[in-house]
């Protein structure tokens, strides 16, 4: 099986049939293991998830000079449209941090970060045990089985940004900021927001301007996993097996994932009405991290959190009307309200 | 006119649930037919109220331009009064009114940013805002993977 491709076949390529992924992943291992021979595949299957990659699961089974081996895989290539602008080496080189972290995340394998391979940049990790749910902190599970888990993703959230950053070469991988935290995130997602706009959004303006304004310092700078919520998780019986999706993940203020979670808009996924609020995750959050988490800076995260959101939105519109994504999203209006009205309770 | 409009795009969302989603085996297929049926509704019912939208949020805007005009540099002054010395578009004309709309919130952009703006003009500015959030007519209608919850492994 030929696999011999050139960089230049990559690009926006559109969802190749099973035969091509496969074919692309032989090659993939080929290169990385030069000694791998009897390269067989089964079970490959496109799942329904991911809004920004295409998700494939399959089963390979590999013999090299180590001997024989059988692994299950999720392989995560960039889809020819998507929500996020990210890189696949950064994420591999998170993924690669972590191992032996105490995180919970897969093992990660091989990285193809230009579609060399498989047409379109790609990560093949382990497919770890556990179901996503991004509904699981109200779904049919007791309110004691509920409200374990909830504690449980907090505890994960504070175990990731106590991630020894430094130690583990993220530094170098990733960049730290250069100022405030806030400042470097709002920058980043205001470039995003302009490249992808495809009319004026005085809304988005007018907050970006409050954002910029009020920007926080920060408490640490820690490894912020940026898009932390139930739907970003596996879970099997009562416990988290697997934090996933970690593209976006940089180094940062620890109230952004905080702030992402507490954020109004994404109540439904991330609390559990009249018993695991706002009040008591950031009471868990203080009492497990140790960090002090001024309101002040915590409501300019939930905007902000909300403000991204906004960006990603406007993002998928842009590749809908591009006719690479094939998800149809609105410019996201249900999120201005929840933004002005936490800009005027703002102190 | 029969069928109309709204005819036909109600009469597609019925055969695209009860007729084709049911054949679609694939999940990733089956999570984006289930997406475009519930946007196609959403769309069933927005459809009337877009030109109307438009209309509205095009004379709202150009009175919020005349509130923040005073406090704003020259340079752009001179171009809101050109916009608003413009004729208005034909009220049916969808396009023309969306042309306009285009041009007014590109003004409004740029104003809403500038320095000196006072606490009356700001609370106009929300106010604006949060009632075009609240009157949009077409909505992002959230599906959930088929079938939920999607098991990742």
């Amino acid at each position: 099986m030929s696999a011999d491709r050139s960089p230049d076949d990559a690009g926006a390529a559109a969802a190749p049939p099973d035969a091509a992924v496969a074919a692309g992943l032989e090659a993939l291992i080929r290169q990385e293991i030069p000694s791998a021979r009897e390269i067989g595949f089964a079970g490959l299957v496109r799942s329904a998830g991911g809004l920004s990659r295409e998700n494939w699961r399959i089963d390979a089974t590999w013999v090299d000079a180590g001997g024989r081996h059988a692994h299950r895989l999720m392989l995560m290539r960039d889809a020819s449209g998507t929500l996020l602008n990210t890189e696949r080496a950064r994420e591999f080189a998170v993924l690669r941090a972590l191992e032996g972290s105490g995180v919970p995340a897969p093992r990660v394998f091989w990285v193809d970060p230009d579609g060399r391979w498989l047409g379109a940049p790609s990560l093949v990790m382990e497919r770890m045990p556990g179901s996503c749910d991004y509904m699981v902190l109200n779904g049919g599970r007791t309110l004691e089985e509920r409200l374990a888990l909830a504690r449980a993703f907090i505890a994960l959230m504070v175990a990731i940004h106590a991630v020894d950053w430094r130690a583990r070469g993220l530094g170098e991988a990733l960049g730290a900021p250069a100022g405030r935290p806030s400042l470097t995130e709002l920058d980043h997602w205001r470039d995003e927001y302009r490249r992808v706009r495809l009319e004026p959004q005085p809304e988005i303006d007018y907050i970006e301007a409050w954002l910029r304004r009020r920007a926080p310092e920060a408490e640490a700078v820690v490894l912020v996993h940026g898009d932390f919520k139930p739907g970003n998780a596996l879970v099997e019986d009562a416990r988290i097996t697997a934090k996933l999706d970690w593209e976006i993940a940089h180094l940062g203020d620890p109230l952004e994932d905080l702030g992402w979670i507490t954020n109004p808009a994404r109540r439904r996924e991330h609390q559990i009405p009249g018993h695991w609020e706002r009040r008591e995750i950031v009471a868990a959050y203080r009492e497990l991290s140790g960090r002090r988490v001024r309101e002040e800076d915590l409501l300019w995260w939930n905007v902000f959190s909300c403000w991204k959101l906004s960006v990603i939105q406007l993002t998928a519109v842009a590749e809908f009307v591009a006719g690479r994504y094939d998800r149809v999203f609105q410019t996201p209006f249900w999120l201005v309200r929840t933004m002005l009205q936490m800009m005027e309770e703002a102190p | 006119m029969k069928p109309s409009v709204e005819d036909q795009l109600r009469g597609t969302c019925r055969i695209l649930e009860n007729v084709v989603a049911p054949c679609v085996g694939d999940p990733f297929a089956r999570t984006i037919l289930d997406n475009l049926a519930a946007n196609l509704r959403m769309l069933t019912g927005a459809l009337p109220a877009v030109v109307r939208f438009l209309r509205d949020d095009n004379t709202a805007t150009a009175d919020l331009l005349g509130v923040l005009r005073p406090s704003l540099p020259a340079a752009l002054r001179a171009r809101i009064d050109a916009a608003l010395a413009e004729p208005a578009p034909d009220a049916v004309d969808g396009a023309a009114l969306e042309a306009r709309n285009d041009r007014l919130r590109g003004l409004l952009a740029e104003a809403v940013v500038c320095e000196g703006l006072g606490a009356e003009q700001h609370r106009a500015i929300v106010r604006l805002m949060s009632e075009r959030a609240a009157r949009m007519p077409m909505r992002y209608v959230p599906t959930v993977s088929h079938p939920p919850p999607a098991a990742r492994p």
